[in-house]
């Protein structure tokens, strides 16, 4: 047998076999940047006449494992912009930290001139831009509510390279793919904003909400909900998907236990 | 003669706590030209006179844009002067980069004052001999701020640095009540009457020797549309030293009716 | 000053035979030509004042500003070289920033206090430096609610261990006063600037250390102590700035913020009232009272 410290604690060669050293790769590129741990899936947004609605589910996934179920995703930036994030959620909290240092320089005097919503989705996108040229990229998606410098509602997205994304609605994660269908036939293309109210809005997020809860296995159905106006913001934390009916569920076939 | 020991550097307290080489470097402001600022409800403007070293020499720079919403207006060493207004102009760019926001004229006001502070704190230092006035727009409007080579800031409704100044800002301070509700056009008029007050007898405004900056809110204030920094030299001058020229002859006619009524 | 002119008061960090830093005592005379500050804790916040003499008339009336907000929950004053104050305030921002990264929460105002008083003291010990000419009141709210966890992230446990404690109270008001040597202490009422003694006269009449005065009636103190500070610089005129912390129930909610207008004009008025009642009462003793004044107001 081994006598050698460098042996100690590890597993015996005659019993196990060689240890594989290739495990605690010490050279080579730096991989533990290269995958998010404990995420929130979906924010869906819409932005209506006179403001934008923006909904978070409150979960936070550790992989498959529904391992928080209080977790805040939207985040309010002074009193008129909210910053909803998916993807990692310690670059969330990282990313949050940013934002309160910023809120409180932007505190220091007290002349007006504050940071709308566009300007923090340029900011939060460099930030996602830089950090991702440097290969150490923050693993968030976030949609950016609020009002731009005319007051008119801004809703925009920036993702984990720094690519930026502006629509009447958006929707990120699972939220893209079945979020996104709902809203677009709820509200076409070229559909005025001025038409669609506040009520119209929420109704659609509380309904693609649901949709996600049925579909994405990552979700959860305590949701939350912000709607931002020019009167200030309307955050809430504790929502639940209501009438809930998975008589569909039996309907579905081909993945899971069932395979036929 | 009697020698004052506190005054070598500018980290040392005079036993009444003032710091000469601070007050030595105001004195470099007063040595430059008159630089005159001023602002009303929607506009700022800043009005330099230009000096030649010598007739065939060209004038030196009195105002700059740092950006287009903000000009600077310098009188002392105009060398002093570029290395602030560089870093104002990088500051602001930077604003704009990151933020995608023009940066607020108190910030970059604050900002070098603080630059200028750690001059007057620190051996091997020296303070900036340069007096700005800085004139731009944000947010919430148009804005007149002062600088000071101590490092002090302060923001105005009307303003004159540079030799003689004192005429001017005794007319700015007459005139006062009648700022902040003047047009555009008037405002830069009277920037330029407070400017011809401080001249000797024998000079005159021209368009080789005066400069005029402008910056101003467009339309609604607050909903980010300006009126960018405009510089007047040369030709661009005339129908402003016309104006000027105008509203004297029109005031000493008053006077003339005036005193025939009486 | 007897030793002044033997040498030892050119340059910062000596000692004099009689164990004096000269520059230091220099620089607490750039202080004492100052525009008066003060500072008041009361029972439920806290108030910083300053009278702001004005130089010029073409100054913009109400801006330049000199109380400062360093965090969401401090606020500083400084009486003495305006530009020094600014330098201060700045290093006050970068310690109250750098201990929110550290601990993920709003800095103590003693702790702060502590740093900025390390950091002014280390201006005395290096001839390549000056002393600050400046003293500065720190004034602040810590929070006597528990921290959210991580920024309200998440809701956090709901009893045992790392839970919550029902009803429990920390924090308070805190109120120091940093001076050029960086010797700090903490007040009940703190006075700085060319009015300080009168000022510090007024505030030792409130008895502020039995905990009982209100916030708003500390403002209404404020207002009146600054404008009897200013009495014996009478031919200037001034501004009065204040600022105000309050409890987390209170009307500023844990933060630094100016006082509302109304508030402000309010506690003015009451404070020249104040002003006059005292003339009057003098000139009532010279058997000359004048009573339809008096109810006209």
């Amino acid at each position: 047998m081994n006598h050698f410290p460098e042996a100690w604690g590890r597993p015996r060669d005659d019993v196990y076999g060689a240890y594989n050293p290739l495990y605690l790769q010490t050279t080579g590129p730096k991989a533990h940047t290269q995958s998010p741990a404990v995420t929130g899936t979906s924010v869906v947004a819409v932005k209506f006449n006179g403001g934008v609605a923006i909904a978070a589910d409150n979960l936070a996934s550790y992989g498959s494992l529904a391992r928080f179920t209080d977790v805040k995703r939207l985040r309010k930036f002074g009193e008129s912009a909210i910053v909803g994030f998916s993807g990692d959620v310690s670059d969330m909290q990282y990313i949050d930290r940013l934002l309160e240092s910023i809120d409180i320089r932007e505190n220091y005097s007290t002349n007006g001139n504050t940071l709308n919503a566009k300007n923090l989705h340029t900011y939060l996108s460099k930030v996602l831009y830089k950090r991702r040229s440097e290969f150490n990229p923050l693993w968030n998606h976030i949609l950016v509510a609020g009002f731009d410098e005319d007051k008119k509602p801004f809703l925009s997205s920036a993702d984990l390279l720094g690519t930026t994304f502006s629509a009447p609605h958006l929707a990120t994660g699972f939220g893209a793919h079945l979020a996104i269908p709902i809203l677009r036939r709820l509200f076409p293309e070229e559909t005025p904003l001025e038409s669609i109210s506040k009520d119209e809005a929420v109704a659609a997020l509380r309904e693609c909400i649901k949709v996600l809860w049925y579909r994405d296995a990552r979700s959860l159905d305590k949701y939350s909900l912000a709607v931002v106006t020019e009167a200030g913001i309307e955050i809430q934390e504790d929502q639940q998907v209501e009438a809930q009916s998975w008589a569909f569920a039996e309907a579905i076939k081909g993945y899971g236990a069932q395979v036929n | 003669m009697f020698r004052n020991n506190y005054d070598n550097d500018a980290v040392t307290f005079s036993p009444q706590g003032r710091i000469f080489q601070v007050e030595y470097a105001q004195e470099a402001v007063k040595q430059g030209s008159v630089v005159v600022g001023l602002v009303n409800k929607t506009h700022a403007v800043l009005v330099g006179l230009k000096r030649n070293a010598e007739e065939l020499s060209s004038y030196q720079k009195k105002i700059i844009e740092v950006d287009s919403h903000m000009g600077i207006a310098i009188a002392g060493l105009a060398s002093d002067a570029r290395v602030l207004s560089n870093f104002m102009k990088q500051q602001s760019l930077s604003s704009r980069m990151t933020y995608g926001r023009p940066l607020p004229v108190d910030r970059i006001v604050s900002q070098i004052g603080d630059r200028a502070q750690t001059n007057t704190q620190q051996y091997g230092k020296r303070p900036y001999g340069v007096g700005l006035l800085v004139a731009g727009v944000d947010e919430s409007g148009p804005h007149l701020f002062e600088f000071q080579p101590s490092g002090m800031t302060q923001e105005m409704l009307a303003c004159a640095i540079g030799a003689r100044s004192q005429m001017a800002r005794t007319y700015l301070e007459r005139n006062l009540d009648k700022l902040e509700s003047s047009s555009r056009d008037e405002l830069i008029t009277h920037g330029l009457r407070a400017l011809k007050e401080t001249l000797s007898q024998d000079k005159e405004l021209t368009v080789d020797n005066t400069s005029v900056g402008v910056v101003g809110v467009a339309g609604e204030a607050g909903r980010g549309k300006i009126e960018s920094f405009k510089l007047y030299e040369g030709q661009l001058l005339v129908p402003l030293l016309e104006a000027l020229e105008a509203a004297e002859a029109g005031e000493t006619k008053e006077e003339e009716t005036m005193e025939v009524d009486s | 000053m007897t030793s002044i002119g033997t040498g030892y008061d050119l340059s910062n960090s000596v000692f004099s035979p009689d164990g004096r830093n000269f520059q230091v005592e220099y620089a607490v005379k750039a202080v004492e030509n100052g525009g008066t500050a003060i500072g008041i804790r009361c029972k439920d916040g806290v108030v910083l004042a300053v009278e702001k003499i004005i130089t010029s008339k073409l100054l913009k009336p109400g801006s330049n500003k000199r109380i400062a907000t360093v965090d969401r929950h401090v606020g500083i004053v400084s009486a003495g070289l305006v530009p020094d104050g600014r330098h201060f305030v700045s290093r006050a921002r970068d310690e109250a920033s750098s201990w929110r990264g550290v601990y993920k929460g709003p800095i103590p105002i003693s702790a702060l206090s502590n740093r900025l008083g390390s950091y002014v003291q280390a201006y005395t010990l290096y001839s390549s430096v000056r002393p600050f000419g400046v003293t500065a009141i720190v004034g602040g709210w810590d929070s006597e609610a528990e921290l959210a966890v991580d920024g309200q992230v998440g809701s956090g446990p709901k009893s045992g261990s790392g839970g919550k404690v029902e009803g429990a109270k920390t924090g308070g008001p805190g109120l120091y006063m940093i001076e050029p040597s960086g010797l700090y202490w903490g007040y009940y009422g703190a006075a700085t600037g060319k009015g300080r003694q009168a000022a510090k006269a007024e505030l030792e009449k409130l008895d502020l250390s039995s905990g009982t005065l209100s916030l708003v009636d500390g403002v209404k103190e404020a207002a009146r102590i600054i404008y009897v500070a200013h009495e014996d610089s009478k031919d200037k005129e001034f501004e009065l700035e204040m600022t105000w912390i309050s409890s987390l129930d209170g009307p500023t909610k844990g933060r630094h913020e100016e006082v509302p207008k109304d508030l402000l004009e309010e506690a003015e008025r009451a404070a020249k009232r104040a002003l006059e009642g005292e003339d009057e009462e003098e000139d009532a003793t010279k058997g000359n009272s004048n009573e339809t004044e008096r109810m006209e107001e």
